[in-house]
């Protein structure tokens, strides 16, 4: 029972490294369809977002279609609000690290309060940063998966036999 | 309680919480005759009837002393305007450098704010720091007056230009008679006709997602937030319609696409700001539009004694008045 406890820690910690650069690329295809519907049909915010997050699935596009409903519904909040509120909810389900939540939330403060030009030019910098740390998740995911779940054996085993 | 079940359906949810409640609060016989409601940053809220206003207090019983009145946060105004432009200022650029939004309901929100120019030229407006919310009262049968001289007969419709000064009720007499066309009038043996409407300032329509808001019968297509001059030669070409009715000439290529669309047949009817036909004939461009006299009639309006009372017809071609108001009685028709 031990050894499976910690083969089970170790094979959890290594699917977040597995998912995390798929859930980014998905993150990444959204926010190029935001972009289109944003630069060229002007489409209202929650429209957009559910729009762009029916491309996907998942929990990605659980987010998206998430934020679109309550920024439809409650109109007052602000994107960044929304957000944040969301990917609360759903901390469990998604994979996301730190660098592309802050990178979600400084989008939420910038989505739909500027013109056209400034909102496609700031939404063409988040696809770059995001591409950045995309590379940078999968070359950890590259090192850590084998890693973890060798570990997660390892550590239960380990722990049987002091047990024992 | 018409009236109050019409600010619940389009004004209310689109207030901020906290304005919403004070505002759903006042008492009903200010709310029943409220025409604007004013909301400036760090400043009371202020709700006008006509050209009296009371400031609301926190409750939303008007209050006499200032110190006792809701103040406006900046906080207040982001929340309003986000809800207005559903978080996406990008979608409303026109309507930022024309400085208002129409909104379901035909009301109209006035904004003033930090300008940013570009060449010279308004590119949008931001930081908002006042609010004004112009609330609209529709009018049904406003145009029932007028309707009798516009028909021609045989389905035909005269060219009109709607003349009077700014805030007569020429856009509600507007779209009344694009209701009454493109539904048709049975007293009057019309059985309605296409309507094409260039709607520039989204007033006449108040499309909302390219919707109208307004109740504008079954045989109108809307151009909406197009350009008089583009929108009038697009939709002849497009929809073929039998009249095609726009807001408030007044440009060159304004009075360019009149002549284009009458050459092509099409009926025009348009508004244009003015005290009387003379006043008309001194504008540039619109002006010659008068002196070469390309329309049928003219039907100016006035305010008193109040707001859409029609002052005169007149039949342009033969130089014939067919109505004038004189003490409310009528001289000829």
């Amino acid at each position: 029972m031990v050894i499976s406890a910690g083969t089970g820690i170790g094979f959890s910690v290594a699917s977040r490294y597995s998912e995390r650069p798929r859930q980014i690329s998905q993150l990444i295809g959204c926010l190029t369809t935001l972009k289109a519907c944003v630069s060229y049909i002007s489409m209202p915010l929650p429209e957009a977002l559910k729009h762009c997050g029916a491309a996907v699935e998942g929990p990605v596009r659980e987010l998206f279609q998430r934020t679109g409903d309550l920024l439809g519904t409650e109109g007052w909040l602000s994107p960044r609000q929304v957000f944040a509120e969301v990917m609360e909810e759903m901390a469990t389900k998604l994979a996301f690290a730190m660098p592309e939540r802050e990178i979600i939330l400084q989008l939420g403060s910038n989505l739909g309060t500027t013109n056209r030009e400034e909102q496609q030019k700031y939404l063409t910098m988040v696809l770059a940063g995001l591409e950045k740390i995309e590379q940078e998740s999968r070359r950890a995911r590259d090192l850590n998966v084998k890693m973890f779940r060798y570990l997660g054996i390892c550590a239960g085993l380990a722990l049987a036999i002091l047990l024992v | 309680m018409e009236r109050y079940s019409i600010l619940e359906k389009t004004i209310f949810p689109l207030l901020a919480p906290t304005l919403a409640t004070i505002i759903k609060s006042a008492p009903l016989w200010i709310l029943e005759e409220a025409t604007e409601l004013r909301l400036r940053a760090s400043q009371p809220l202020l709700l006008q009837i006509g050209d009296k206003d009371f400031f609301l207090g926190r409750d939303g019983k008007p209050v006499a002393d200032l110190l006792a009145a809701y103040v406006c946060s900046r906080e207040d105004l982001v929340q309003t305007l986000q809800i207005v432009s559903r978080n996406s200022l990008y979608a409303f650029e026109q309507e930022l450098r024309m400085g208002f939004f129409t909104v379901p309901g035909g009301h109209r929100i006035g904004l003033t704010g930090q300008a940013i120019m570009n060449d010279g030229e308004l590119k949008a407006l931001k930081n908002i720091g006042t609010m004004n919310i112009r609330l609209a009262r529709a009018i049904p049968e406003s145009a029932a007056q007028v309707m009798p001289y516009l028909l021609a007969g045989g389905g035909r419709v005269f060219s009109t230009l709607l003349i009077g000064p700014p805030r007569c009720g020429k856009t509600t007499m507007l779209r009344d008679i694009v209701r009454q066309l493109s539904s048709g009038v049975p007293r009057l043996n019309f059985r309605g006709v296409q309507v094409g409407v260039v709607d520039e300032r989204s007033e006449l329509a108040a499309c909302r997602d390219g919707i109208p808001t307004a109740d504008l019968g079954p045989r109108a297509d809307v151009l909406d937030g197009c350009p008089k001059a583009t929108g009038m030669l697009m939709l002849i070409r497009s929809m073929a319609p039998q009249v095609v009715i726009t807001d408030e000439l007044g440009r060159k290529e304004d009075a360019f696409a009149v002549q284009e669309a009458l050459h092509a047949g099409v009926s025009v009817i348009a508004s244009v700001h003015g005290r009387d036909v003379e006043d008309i004939k001194q504008r540039p461009f619109i002006g010659e539009l008068v002196r070469q006299k390309f329309f049928d009639r003219y039907v100016v309006i006035g305010v008193s004694p109040s707001i859409g009372t029609v002052e005169m017809i007149i039949a342009v071609k033969q130089d014939a008045l067919l109505f004038q108001r004189s003490n409310g009685v009528r001289e000829c028709g």
